[in-house]
């Protein structure tokens, strides 16, 4: 039996002069949660779009293998779509457009009653089941959306920028629901903008900048490959002693007694400590990777350290 | 098919149970009696005014004035005829007509009123000359038979050759109330579909629903369900219209209804809503709000006005080339056919090939709506230009 998964192959697509993505390929398997990251205006939600089958790539392809079937058009019953424009019928009950879109995806009436509640419950929504949208305020209305595309239980779950507008509360009530749907088995594809909240998500990332990829994998691979360790250390005396360290690549100065010190490739932070002097008179010291942003920063860029 | 009833359903239901709609239904039936029913209260408020005259009368004319005058006509022998002229100033009567014997001679009779006025002067006119001419005649030594030979008036018989069929009022009457639902129908379901894809684009909900069925069934779909919205309205309209017009109105309703052609008045109204549902499904894509139409969105909108213009020219020569051109050109030919079938034999192949044409049209408008409307429905925050709106329909279909 084949696992599901979502095959990106080789797709690109131009509007008018504008070449927004270029030759993009990825990856995303049943029980992962792979995320596309870039900032805004890399071409994220056209990707999407191509996955979704709302646009068509001009060259390439787009495949859901599924359990079931292998399908080159979108298995329209089994995917669950948030779009990033998204929104909802503005005077109509929210039960009656969770049913309505349920309907859409050929979920039974009674079904989606029954499962309609246990998610409003679960987003504490319990009591706004037959209230009207206008009355919801932002963050509701996102819940509401949120459920309208996982209601039907699709293998295929594709969320642009899901966060985006969430307060903190509600994101890790998302996060919390997003790993809970991959690990019952679906295949989830996120996009965001906001690296920091997708890099605590996702086991597997694709970074884009400028419709073209940065670099994409499991997450811990690229860190393992880009993140250099860094250390932020408090001193009572003067640097040089540990800036001149072979093991260490650069140095920069936050304020007079803080320094951020980075580490050549595959130094561990033992073999690091091991040479710190005894006297070199640190006050505080911590050793960390860098995070998704750096390493994004520091490939698109091309610039060494930072 | 499924997919289309299901959002067909979803129209119907979230607009019929919509304030503005329901408010509609019931305040337009008001608005329309009003409009019939105020010609006829103003007629009832302007009825002319009663109006005395005292007649001196000197040659017995004054039975013939009395016999077939007007309800608001009265003639008096005035009590004291010295006084006459007092009478009249002290508002006893409009006037005083004086028809002394010189009358017969010189045919001079005189009307004195204490104001300016009109009324009844025609009558009297016309009544005093009939009784001239009689006094005359007769002087003449004229018998009554010659007299009656003589003066008749001329009669034109309007008989209708045995093959042709020159319809009745009662056609005529269904055939207009018919382009009157046609149009009800065009304007107010083909503004509704219009507003309801602005609706889609403006609550954000185009994408989520195109990632479960193509924009096609979306399309298709809305228009069927704003169908069925329109026909509830004039359902509902015609049951209260019908049994009122059977009750008030001297008119045979089931007897125009069974003689008129219910099938050709279907085809040509349903085709007709059809091209202006695919067309304003299409022009509300390519809208952010209703409000910021441009030019080529406001014309499109006038189009169904179109027929107007043609009403008079179909009216006064049904068969004429301006008539026959109009019932062909798909945007006013359901109007403009149902018309001239109301007032002449319209021959087979023209009735044809105006049905031929305007289904070729509802197709083409359909592929290109569509065309516009999976475009349109996923663009933010502006309205399509009409250069925008050319570059759509040259997409080739992904």
């Amino acid at each position: 039996m084949v696992a599901d998964a979502l095959v990106v192959n080789a797709v690109s697509k131009t509007y008018g002069e504008k070449r927004v993505v270029r030759d993009v390929s990825f990856q995303a398997k049943a029980g992962e949660i792979m995320g596309i990251l870039g900032p805004n205006g890399a071409g994220k939600t056209t990707i999407i779009r191509m996955i979704m089958g709302i646009t068509a790539p001009d060259s390439g392809t787009v495949a859901f293998q599924s359990q079931n079937r292998k399908a080159a058009s979108v298995p329209k019953d089994l995917v669950g779509y948030l779009p990033e424009e998204r929104g909802l019928y503005k005077e109509a009950r929210v039960m009656h457009i969770l049913q309505f879109l349920a309907s859409l995806k050929n979920v039974p009436k009674p079904v989606v009653a029954s499962r309609a509640r246990e998610w409003l419950a679960k987003f504490g929504l319990a009591d706004y089941a037959n209230a009207k949208v206008e009355q919801l305020s932002k963050g509701m209305a996102q819940k509401v959306q949120f459920i309208a595309a996982v209601l039907h239980q699709p293998r295929f779950i594709v969320l642009d920028e899901p966060f985006s507008g969430l307060d903190p509360v509600s994101q890790d009530l998302f996060k919390e629901e997003i790993r809970t749907l991959a690990a019952g088995g679906a295949v989830v594809l996120l996009s965001s903008h906001q690296m920091n909240i997708v890099e605590e998500l996702c086991d597997r990332i694709f970074l884009i900048d400028k419709g073209t990829e940065v670099v994409s994998g499991p997450l811990g691979e690229i860190r393992e490959k880009y993140g250099t360790f860094r250390v932020h250390v408090e001193l009572g005396k003067d640097a040089d002693p540990l800036v001149r360290l072979p093991m260490v690549a650069g140095a920069e100065q936050v304020n007079s007694n803080r320094w951020v010190l980075y580490l050549k490739d595959h130094v561990s932070p033992e073999e690091f400590l091991r040479q710190v002097p005894p006297d070199a008179g640190v006050r505080e010291l911590s050793i960390t990777r860098p995070s998704l942003h750096d390493i994004f920063v520091k490939i698109a860029t091309g610039r060494h350290g930072a | 098919m499924k997919e289309i009833w299901k959002v067909a359903r979803w129209e119907f239901m979230r607009y019929v149970t919509n304030k503005q709609f329901i408010i509609g239904l019931l305040i337009t039936p008001l608005i329309m009696v009003a409009f019939a029913g105020l010609p006829v209260l103003l007629e009832r408020w302007n009825k002319p005014p009663e109006v005395t005259y005292y007649v001196v009368d000197d040659v017995g004319v004054l039975p013939l004035l009395e016999e077939g005058a007007p309800d608001n006509l009265h003639f008096l022998i005035p009590n004291d005829r010295d006084r006459i002229a007092e009478e009249v100033q002290e508002g006893n009567a409009a006037g005083y007509l004086l028809v002394d014997s010189t009358f017969l001679h010189t045919g001079n009779a005189y009307l004195y009123l204490s104001e300016h006025s009109t009324e009844g002067r025609g009558y009297i006119q016309a009544i005093l000359t009939q009784f001239l001419q009689q006094w005359r005649m007769q002087e003449a030594a004229l018998d009554w038979e010659a007299l009656q030979y003589v003066s008749a008036t001329a009669q034109v018989q309007v008989e209708t050759m045995a093959h042709v069929k020159l319809p009745g009022g009662e056609e005529i009457a269904v055939s207009g109330v018919f382009v009157v639902l046609i149009y009800i129908l065009v304007l107010s379901s083909g503004t509704m579909l219009m507003q309801s894809a602005v609706q889609e684009k403006r609550d954000r909900m185009a994408e989520v629903v195109l990632s479960s069925i193509t924009p096609q069934t979306l399309m298709k779909g809305k228009i069927f369900g704003h169908f069925l919205l329109g026909v509830l309205q004039l359902a509902f309209w015609l049951a209260l219209v019908i049994p009122a017009a059977i009750y008030f109105l001297d008119f045979p309703v089931w007897e125009a209804l069974l003689k008129a052609d219910l099938g050709m008045l279907a085809v040509f109204g349903l085709c007709g809503y059809l091209l202006y549902a695919a067309l304003f499904v299409g022009i509300g894509a390519t809208m952010e709000d209703i409000q910021s139409a441009g030019n080529s969105q406001g014309l499109v909108v006038m189009l169904p006005m179109l027929a107007f213009l043609f009403i008079g020219p179909v009216v006064s020569n049904p068969n004429g080339s301006v008539a026959v051109l109009a019932s062909f050109l798909p945007f006013t030919s359901p109007v403009i056919m149902i018309m001239r079938t109301a007032l002449t034999q319209v021959p087979l192949w023209q009735m044809a090939f105006s049905v031929g044409l305007l289904l070729l049209a509802v197709f083409a408008i359909a592929v290109m709506s569509a065309k516009i409307f999976r475009v349109g429905m996923l663009m933010y925050g502006k309205t399509a230009s009409l250069g925008e709106i050319v570059k759509w329909l040259r997409y080739k279909e992904e």
